[in-house]
């Protein structure tokens, strides 16, 4: 054999080895074809269905505050792989992976366990009223859930089918509608047979890439095993209980105000009956936590001390892709506002909550 | 035995060998001279299949190389550009690796063969420090040791006597002779032009990657029908010889003639005084000097 | 050929001493934890390293933690790296190749001693830390059994075969590495380069991984899927990395040994 023909059989693997799982992913994807409504109406649908898999948090959503918000911010604005387990809403667990361990919230009825491999220890909590978002919220299943919510046939079109986690995966464009949004568009590909949605990206105004996607890398819209998601402390493994959760569960539960019913068009939400206010629908929706003055002054100064912050009358703010941040800078206490709105809605929110709220 | 045809290897731009027919036959002392850088060791390299030549063809007992490597390379024994071993090793471990590397390395009889090989070329009474500690002459021998390992059929000796004192030399020159004897063919490297003269049976030249000569040495050492007379009295000779003087000598002339004991008759009698009187020698040396160019080392301006 | 290959290697003092100083960091750390009893704090620091102080049975997999990134490649490129440049520089390959040794023979022995060099030390390295984790680190027994990645319990069986997958796992990774440097052996005259070389692409490999800019390139990179086998230890095992890593792995194997054969075999032996 001569010299060039060993080395055309060596550039021959190389391009097997290289080039078919190139090719494989290139194969076009095959979905049914049908209608925005039908599939809007099946996303609908899914909702409790069962599955399992692992998904791929992936984000540039560069959120400079950092205290209290540690983990949100981790989640929105890096890579993150995340497995779940979903039984129900009521019944699942999802496991943030880490390169040398794992964080764990396992979830039965209304009790979240919390475990952390780095600390071995596990923390137990009664979900509250109102919380920050956590990893399980940002499952492509759970987040496609609040943009379908409010969307009409009307806001919707077909896009074409991909290739999702080997599942050919029906495409949907919905368009924010509202005015106060600072989402443009929310792509979403759903497993055509279950209707649950395997890949969710989300666009802000004015932007050609994504500011945050979420998606299966391996899905199975089988029922997982109760053993998987049931979580028994060894022997050695501490489980604490949490009285409260984070910020806006302390927020919502002892601070003496009571947001007012409406800020900038947007209606409060029924779901928070204490002092945290969420306005809107969907995914264009304002969280308002009154702070205590420390608290206030801390994310004042991290805010500000931002490159992307914009002072306004009402205080700093800066917009981290779709996402909206506005501290606003009182005397006696302050009012953080975090949104998927704009500037401009944020400011008018912060206006109509100051001059709104009562003490109670 | 060695049969090659058209061989050439060029390395890049380079021609290191140009269409080279070399020819060894069985049971032959075949000398393969030539300055550095010549070809020599890339010929060498390419009959052992070590180098793979550009074109031309290598035949060794008959069979195409480097295709039947397998089954000829085990025939032959090889020194190639200095001995090579494991410094760590000592040289029984050394030529007991190698021997168990190859095939034919039968396995009973490894030890008795070893000792064998040590006692031909003066290492019997080594003792177990490693190859690293030895001297150079010990390493030449250790490797001679190793090519004659397996009885070889064929030997090809790069420089057998590198770095070997007089009398090493003279051992090696005994063993190559016995080797002969006992029909072993062997090729031999060398640019020490004395002793391919004491050793070998033909020669060839190369030169800038060609052969410029092969030639059988006893046709060299043929008498050629003239003397050397070293005479004070060039002249006289001169006139007494007529035709028969054909070149002059530093201190006297060089002379056709028959029989050395007539000329000297014939010249003392006339009166002439005779201070030397001998058949003269070719030597190899001005062979190989006509014949070639100055070596590949040598850079002229 | 091969089992005079494995011999070399064997009686080699070089690989004995190679063996040794990689041995040496996890104890040098095992008694560095339990004179101190301080443990990395959470969430830095080598996989498992943090548990160790609560279990000592973890102490094998830490060790291969430690020396997976960055002693066990430089180990196995040095070893490697020698396979051919070696005998080259040394001037044994020509004398090998002439003997006749064939010379894809002698390029699968030369991967055979590299592979059970690679087997000595990742089960020297588990051996010698699995004595020092019992003898220096926590007790798992008095604490209530192993605790998996996720927080289940592991019995002493789990535990066994998931560390035993992991340690193959970890030879596997290595194999790649001396598949990168077998190449390199064959294709420069230096065993010094050849190593250099196979080092330069796994420092580049470990800079372009956590790089967002070279995401597309990441699943072919060298070292992308060396650290999966933690991934053994969660509950359930999460096995896509880690079969993603085999593969990855066999691929570099198949590729750069082509590489080398194809090379190797029609190489001019020119020293």
């Amino acid at each position: 054999m001569t010299r060039s023909l060993r080395w055309m059989f060596v550039a021959l693997a190389l391009v097997l080895v290289v080039g078919v799982p190139v090719a494989l992913r290139r194969i076009p994807a095959q979905a049914p074809d049908l209608s925005a409504a039908t599939v809007l109406s099946r996303i609908r649908a899914a909702a409790g269905h069962p599955y399992s898999g692992t998904v791929e948090l992936s984000g540039d959503v560069a959120l400079p505050v950092t205290s209290h918000f540690t983990d949100v911010g981790a989640l929105l604005g890096g890579r993150t792989t995340l497995r779940v387990w979903w039984r129900g809403p009521t019944e699942w667990r999802v496991a943030k992976l880490l390169v040398t361990g794992e964080t764990d919230l396992f979830h039965d009825g209304a009790t979240t366990t919390e475990w952390r491999y780095d600390t071995a220890k596990a923390n137990q909590s009664i979900d509250p009223e109102v919380r920050l978002p956590r990893t399980a919220d940002l499952l492509p299943p759970a987040f496609a859930a609040r943009a379908v919510e409010g969307t009409s046939a009307r806001d919707v079109r077909r896009l074409p089918a991909r290739r999702i986690a080997g599942i050919g995966a029906v495409g949907l464009r919905i368009h924010e509608s509202a005015p106060q949004a600072s989402i443009d568009h929310v792509d979403l590909w759903a497993d055509p047979r279950t209707g649950i949605v395997l890949r969710m990206e989300i666009y802000a105004r004015h932007a050609s890439t994504p500011s945050f996607s979420t998606a299966f890398t391996s899905y199975s819209p089988k029922r997982p095993s109760p053993a998987v998601i049931r979580f028994a402390a060894p022997q050695s493994v501490p489980v604490r209980f949490e009285q409260v959760l984070d910020i806006a569960d302390a927020a919502n539960q002892y601070a003496p105000v009571v947001p007012p019913q409406v800020v900038d068009g947007l209606k409060r939400s029924r779901s928070s009956t204490g002092a945290v206010g969420i306005y809107g629908t969907g995914l264009t929706r304002i969280l308002a936590i009154p702070l205590r003055r420390r608290d206030a002054a801390t994310l004042l100064d991290q805010v500000s001390s931002s490159s992307q912050m914009v002072g306004t009358d009402m205080g700093p703010s800066l917009m981290a892709g779709p996402l909206g941040v506005l501290v606003t800078d009182g005397d006696r206490s302050g009012w953080l506002l975090v949104g998927a709105v704009t500037r401009a809605t944020l400011v008018a929110a912060a206006h109509d909550l100051v001059a709104g709220s009562r003490y109670r | 035995m060695i049969r090659t045809e058209g061989l050439t290897k060029k390395f890049g731009s380079f021609t290191a060998v140009e269409d080279l027919d070399l020819e060894v036959a069985e049971g032959e002392v075949y000398g393969f001279l030539g300055a550095n850088g010549s070809g020599k060791t890339t010929t060498v390299r390419m009959l052992l299949g070590l180098v793979l030549a550009t074109s031309g063809s290598v035949e060794i007992f008959g069979q195409q190389m480097p295709k039947h490597a397998g089954a000829v390379l085990p025939e032959i024994g090889a020194l190639v550009e200095g001995p090579a071993a494991y410094g760590h090793l000592h040289g029984r471990a050394n030529l007991a690796v190698l021997d168990a590397s190859g095939p034919r390395g039968g396995r009973r009889s490894r030890k008795r063969r070893i000792e064998d090989v040590l006692d031909k070329v003066g290492l019997g009474g080594i003792d177990r420090r490693p190859v690293r500690t030895y001297s150079l002459g010990m390493r030449q021998r250790l490797g001679l040791a190793a090519a004659l390992l397996n009885e070889p059929r064929l030997l090809v000796l790069d420089e057998p006597t590198n770095g070997l004192d007089p009398q090493g030399i003279r051992e090696i020159r005994d063993l190559i002779n016995e080797l002969h004897a006992a029909g072993t063919t062997i090729m031999m490297l060398s640019h020490q032009l004395a002793e391919v003269e004491q050793v070998c049976g033909r020669v060839g030249v190369l030169d800038r990657g060609r052969l410029v000569l092969q030639q059988d040495l006893a046709e060299l050492r043929k008498p050629t029908g003239r003397f050397v007379v070293t005479t004070p009295d060039v002249a006289q000779v001169r006139t007494i010889l007529g035709q028969r003087v054909e070149g002059d000598v530093p201190g006297g002339l060089l002379v056709a003639a028959t029989d050395a004991a007539e000329l000297n008759r014939a010249l003392v009698s006339a009166g002439v005084r005779v201070q030397g009187l001998v058949a003269e020698q070719r030597r190899l040396e001005d062979l190989v000097l006509a014949a070639t160019s100055a070596g590949a080392d040598r850079i002229d301006r | 050929m091969i089992t005079v290959e494995l011999v070399k290697l064997l009686r080699s003092r070089r690989t004995w001493v190679t063996i040794l100083l990689v041995d040496a960091l996890p104890t040098l750390i095992a008694v560095l934890l339990s004179v101190t009893d301080l443990g990395p704090r959470p969430g830095t620091g080598p996989a498992f390293l943090s548990a160790v102080l609560n279990d000592g049975t973890l102490f094998p997999l830490a060790a291969i933690a430690i020396v997976l990134p960055l002693f066990l490649p430089v180990a196995v490129a040095m070893t490697a790296g020698e396979a051919i440049a070696g005998e080259a520089q040394s001037g044994t390959l020509r004398y090998l190749l002439i003997r006749p040794v064939g010379r894809t023979r002698l390029l699968v022995a030369k991967l055979v001693s590299v592979m059970a060099f690679v087997l000595i030390t990742v089960l020297v390295v588990a051996a010698t830390a699995y004595v020092t984790g019992a003898l220096l680190l926590g007790n798992a027994a008095s604490t209530g059994g192993t605790v998996s990645v996720s927080g289940s319990s592991l019995s002493t069986s789990e535990l066994a075969w998931r560390t035993a997958l992991a340690l193959l796992y970890a030879m596997l990774a290595m194999l790649g590495v001396a598949a990168v440097a077998i190449f390199a052996s064959t294709a420069v005259r230096s065993p010094l380069a050849a190593a250099l070389g196979t080092l330069a692409l796994l420092v580049a490999s470990t800079l372009l991984l956590p790089l967002d800019a070279a995401h597309v390139l990441r699943p072919y990179l060298l070292t992308r899927y060396w650290l999966s086998f933690v991934d053994l230890f969660r509950d359930p095992i999460l096995w896509t990395n880690v079969v993603h890593g085999v593969i990855q792995q066999c691929a570099y194997v198949v590729f750069f040994l082509a590489a080398a054969w194809a090379n190797f075999t029609t190489k001019d032996i020119t020293d």
